[in-house]
Formats: C-alpha cells, structure tokens, sequence
C-alpha cells in the first residue's frame, strides 16, 4: 500500500513539475492553481507512504538509500511549499519539483532490497541525525537554486530583457538563499554532534579516523565559512552562485562516501 | 427596440473636438435626462472621458423613424453643447444592434483606448451606468447589457495580461525596481536633478512603499524646495549639498538622475565604491537625462543597474507589444460574447411572439369547443375529457413545426 501512495506522490510531483513552468514563468494564475494543491497533495500521500514505508519495516527512520531518498524529497517539497506561502514565488519549483519528483521515482517503482547497518536502528536519536543532516542538505540545495534564480535575474536586468520571465526579485531570492543556510547551519551541527555521540558510545574512537568521518567535518567548516562570508560581505550573485557550488560539491563528496566509508553505510555491504 | 450607440474618440476627432463636447461628471445627470427626453430615446447612456463621447441609447422599434434616429442625436448634441452638427458630423461613428454591443464590450475592455489595456476605463463606463440608473435612464435592457459589459471586461482582464505590463516610463521604473528589491516599502530614493518625469517616478516609488527621499541639485533652495513637495507622515525628506553628493549616494537605494550636466555625473568607478560602501547591496540607477548622468559602464559593476531614458521607452514599446499580442486574444472573447449576448437577447425577444401564438390557438380551440357545445351536451364527463385531450394534443400538434421554426430564427446562423 504505501508504494501506492509513493506512486501517487509522484505522479502529482510530475503534474506539479509541468505546471509550474507556466505559472513561474509566464506568471499564469491557472497553472499556480493546478501546481500548488498538486504539491500540497504529493506532500501528504509522501508522508502516508513515508509513514507506511517505515512502519512496515518495523524501524522508524529511513535506512536505506531509497527510503533516505523519499524522505529528502519530502523535505524538499515541504521546503518549496514554505517558501511560496513566505515569499509568494513559485520560481524554485522548476528546479525543487523535478528533483521531487526524481527522487520519489526509484523507490515508488523500483522498491530496494537492502538491508539496514545499523545496530541501533530503533533509536529515535539515529532518527534525528538522519533527519538533521538531510534538512542541512535540503536547505543547502535550496540557497544554491535561490543563487542561481539571483543570477539569472541579474543577468536579466543587466541586459534589459524586454522579456522578463517571472523570477523573484534580486533581494527575495538573495534572502532565500541567506535564511536556507542559517537554517541549515544548526541542523547540520546537531546532526553531526548526535551522529559522533552515537559513534562514541558504540564504535568508539576508530570511528572518526574513516574519511567519510572526517569529510563530514570538513564539510561543516566550509558551510561555517560560506555562511561568515556571505553575511560579512554581502557576497550576492556570480560568486555567491560558486562559493555555493563548491560548497554544495562537497556535501555530495561527502554523500558518496558511504559507498567507500567501512563504518558509516546505510546498507550493509 | 434599436440599440443605436454615436460618439466620438481619439481615433476620430482631435481634442479641439473632444473637449467642446465633453461633460464634466458633475453635469453627467442633467446630460442624461435631456437625452433620455428625446423622442423615441426609451433608454439611454451618456459615457464622458477625455478620450470620447459616446451616447447608447434604446429607440423604439420603428422602422420608418431610422433615418430620423442620428439626426434627433445630433440635434441633441448640437442643443446641449451649442457645437453646430456640421462640425461634429465629420467625427462622428454610428453603431447599431449588434456592432454596437460589441463596440460597448471592446470600450469597457480598454480594447478601444488610447493605450489598449488601461484600467481606468471600466470604472468610467460604471460611473456613467450608476448616473444614467439614478436618473432613471438605465432599466430592463440597457441593465442587462450593461452588466453583461462589465462581466466581459473583467473577464478579459483575468484571463488574458492586457493590463499585466507597465507602459508609462514611471511605472515601468517602479516595476523594474521592485525585480530588484522586491517591496520598496523602507528603500531610500535619491533625486538628483529635477525634473517632471523624475519627480513623477519618486512619487510612483512613495506610493509602492519608499520611505526617504533625498534631493541634491546644484542650487540648494531648489533642492529644499523639491524635498518639501515630497513631505509627508509616512516619508522623511532631506535635501543635501552638492558637494556631499558623492558621500551620501550610497544611502540610496534608487536614484533618479536628471541633471542638465553636459558631462556624467556617475562613472563606473562610483558605481564600485558605492557597492562597496553597501556591502553590495544593489543599486537601481534611472537616467531620465539627455545627455546621460551616469556612464553606461556602471552597469557592468555587479550590484549595479543603469536604465537610461531609451532603455525605459524600449521597455514601453515592448510591453505595448505584449499588450497588443494580448488584445488580439482579447477580442476573441469579445466576439464569443457578442454571439452569446445576441443569442440570448433574440430568445428573449422571440418569447412573446411564441406566447402570442399559443393564445391564439387556445383561443380558437375554446371557441369552436363552444360552437359545438350544443352537439356535445349528451357525453359524460369522461368522454368530455377526452374530447378537451383531443383537441389540445391537435392544437399543440398543429404549433409545433411553427413554434420550432420561430425558436429556430432566433438562433445564430453558424449554430444551426
């Protein structure tokens, strides 16, 4: 059953995908009226199927790649829905609904079966760091989209394009862009600060001499360093879109090596 | 009845024209009850703007009175205003029916104005309604057509952009504004310069919300002088020397140049010292003068956008495009709504004839049931009964290929 309701999700996902094109970019109220309750109405048969996905696996946090995937997605949706009843823009969903709906692909057609690695998988605070961490990278996604719309609209007004599409103003997708990453910064410190307490007191100190371990840590203190820069120099456009790329670059550096890291894998090998 | 609608507008008559026969809204009322006091005017709608004259009226349906219909209104015309009818006849256009509901439609649309897709005229056509119904001028159909105009109009603006795009330069530079900082409510506009139009843009940018408006101008009384017609509750005003013109730009969110400086005022090199001081907070630079204030280059500084005057009237021109592109849209409803106003209307119209018919023939039944009375006078009731079904079933049978023939009339050709 929950599969059902993951295809479901997914296939709203595609619809809202479409029609968000129209209404972002050519400002058409009769397309924003389709993709907005399309998205509402993936969100919550996401989470039914979420919820279903997980209580049939008897675990409460998503374990396996497919699972952490949908949850991302979910997170990614929800994050677009805030964003267009904050900022009433629409302009995100060309980029947040395809991946959405990428994302809900795989696992609602092609189920995995993997098997967790995790010893300690009924722990709410393992739910946490996973949940955490992914937040971080969702809202890391979000102000790298919200850099490029910058760009684009900059680019744009520099060139005095009598076709102007529908994009957020300069200071809304800069502000996008600035609050994703302050929001981003504590879920990413207290994920890795439940994930190393975890470690601690189950592997012990071996485990923070795994790359991936230590990527991690390297991937906070250039998100630190994104963060004091954009705020201190006002970094906005081109070089706010690169900082946020190579910033965004590492986290999936550090997304993929949990297919090399002997301790920290979502799957057993 | 004939709908019959004369005017005059842009399109036809210049304003020396124009403006002897407007009417102020003050006298609307008195204009409309000397028209609705013609001969044979059952209803009527007098629509007054800077742009045209038009009166709609509902004549009686009199054949032999046509001719008569425009020279009654032209002589009205000539009685109100004292303009003589060989000066306005040149002008002046005539629609009836049909053309003429179409031409109401097209009005409250903005599709016939001056600049296609200008929202004001809606609101003029309803003044004039809410005027003609006051007075008593405005009842069964004139109201139904006149509320069936104010459906369209909305229509037309909800399902094409006609009125979406800015085509005056003040709009537009509010409009480019708010792509960059989105609300402009709190941003600091800096006037250098005077002039009309700039002065006009400032306070475009006051009503969407800007909050300081600083003028600079080589003479400092000027400077004071315009900041004080800028004062207000909600906008703090300063004038500022010359000489501090440099320093205190970078306050500014938006500036508005239109100095008569026969060099410029703003180089590329400003444009980065001015990003820099805002820790590149974007600038918005309008240049309404001839020649320019502010090198083009600035605009190549990131952070920093330059709209000169041409830049601005490019815009217009293309929105004026987008806004035609939409009109051809937009009298594709119109035509849609004129077929299904007139088919409605001519159902409406054929529904006494085919009341009349059916009398006529109730009464012809009763009365030949009463002729034969006397040779019906044995049967029972039920027998009588089924000489009343009868004779009904004959007489609804008789009707019927007349009835659907004149239900059929009614319809548009191309429904059929």
């Amino acid at each position: 059953m929950s599969l059902l309701w993951l295809k479901v999700a997914v296939v709203l996902y595609g619809i809202a995908a479409l029609a968000v094109l129209p209404a972002a970019l050519y400002d058409r109220p009769r397309w924003r009226h389709i993709a907005i309750p399309a998205t509402i109405a993936a969100v919550l048969f996401h989470f039914v199927s979420l919820a279903e996905m997980l209580n049939a696996a008897h675990h409460r946090l998503p374990v396996d790649t497919h699972e952490t995937q949908t949850l991302l997605g979910l997170l990614l949706a929800i994050s677009f829905l805030l964003i267009y009843w904050r900022y009433r823009t629409l302009s995100l969903g060309i980029f947040l609904l395809p991946i959405c709906f990428l994302l809900g692909l795989v696992p609602a057609f092609h189920p995995s079966q993997e098997t967790s690695a995790f010893p300690m998988i009924q722990t709410g605070w393992i739910f946490l760091h996973v949940a955490l961490l992914l937040a971080a990278y969702a809202a890391l996604l979000l102000s790298l989209l919200a850099s490029l719309l910058y760009l684009v609209q900059e680019r744009r007004l520099k060139q005095k394009s009598s076709m102007l599409p529908s994009l957020p103003p300069l200071e809304t997708a800069d502000q996008i862009g600035l609050k994703a990453l302050l929001f981003g910064l504590p879920c990413m410190t207290a994920g890795l600060l439940i994930g190393s307490l975890i470690a601690q007191a189950t592997v012990g100190p071996t485990y923070f001499r795994d790359p991936k371990i230590l990527l991690a840590f390297a991937m906070w203190l250039v998100y630190i360093a994104m963060i004091y820069i954009r705020r201190h120099s006002g970094l906005r456009g081109r070089r706010a879109v690169y900082l946020s790329s190579f910033v965004f670059l590492v986290v999936l550096a550090v997304w993929a090596a949990n297919e090399f890291s002997s301790v920290h894998r979502f799957t057993a090998p | 009845m004939n709908l019959v609608l004369l005017g005059i507008n842009h399109n036809t008559a210049p304003i020396e024209v124009r403006e002897r026969l407007a009417i102020p809204s003050t006298r609307l009322a008195d204009a409309t009850r000397s028209l609705l006091h013609q001969p044979g005017i059952r209803e009527g709608l007098i629509l007054s703007t800077c742009n045209r004259v038009e009166l709609l009226t509902l004549q009686e349906d009199d054949e032999t009175q046509q001719p008569q219909i425009k020279a009654d209104l032209l002589r009205f015309l000539h009685e109100y205003f004292s303009v003589p009818p060989h000066e306005i006849q040149p002008h002046l256009y005539e629609h009836r029916d049909r053309e003429a509901v179409r031409h109401l439609f097209r009005v409250a649309s903005s599709l016939d104005s001056m600049v296609v897709g200008e929202p004001q005229i809606l609101g003029q056509v309803k003044e004039s309604y809410t005027i003609a119904r006051e007075v008593g001028a405005v009842s069964t159909h004139l109201e139904s057509l006149l509320q069936r105009t104010f459906t369209v109009a909305k229509k037309i603006r909800s399902e094409t952009q006609i009125g979406s795009s800015s085509v005056s330069i003040a709009s537009i530079a509010v409009d480019l504004a708010k792509k960059i900082f989105g609300s402009l409510a709190g941003k600091t506009v800096l006037l250098v310069g005077a002039g009309k139009m700039s002065e006009l843009a400032a306070r475009h940018l006051i009503q969407q919300g800007a909050a300081s408006i600083l003028v600079v101008n080589r003479t400092q009384s000027r400077a004071e002088k315009i900041a004080s017609t800028f004062a207000g509750p909600a906008v703090h005003t300063e004038a500022i020397p010359f000489d501090d013109l440099y320093d205190q730009t970078p306050r500014a969110d938006i500036v508005i140049t239109s100095t008569g400086a026969p060099q410029k005022i703003f180089e590329r090199s400003h444009g980065q010292l001015f990003l820099h001081a805002r820790r590149n907070r974007p600038m918005f630079f309008i240049d309404i003068a001839v020649p320019r204030d502010v090198d083009p280059r600035v605009n190549e500084v990131e952070g920093c956008f330059v709209y000169d005057i041409d830049d601005l009237q490019q815009v217009a021109a293309a929105n004026l495009a987008d806004r035609s592109r939409e009109a051809a849209a937009a009298e594709n409803i119109v035509s849609r709504e004129v077929d299904k106003y007139q088919e409605r209307i001519q159902s409406r119209d054929a529904v006494p004839a085919i009341k009349a018919l059916q009398q006529h023939a109730e009464d012809l039944r009763q009365a030949e049931l009463a002729r034969s009375q006397s040779k019906l006078a044995d049967l029972t009731s039920e027998q009588r009964e089924a000489v009343e079904a009868l004779t009904r079933s004959l007489t609804a049978k008789l009707l019927h290929p007349q009835l659907t023939a004149l239900r059929e009339s009614t319809r548009p050709k191309d429904s059929e």
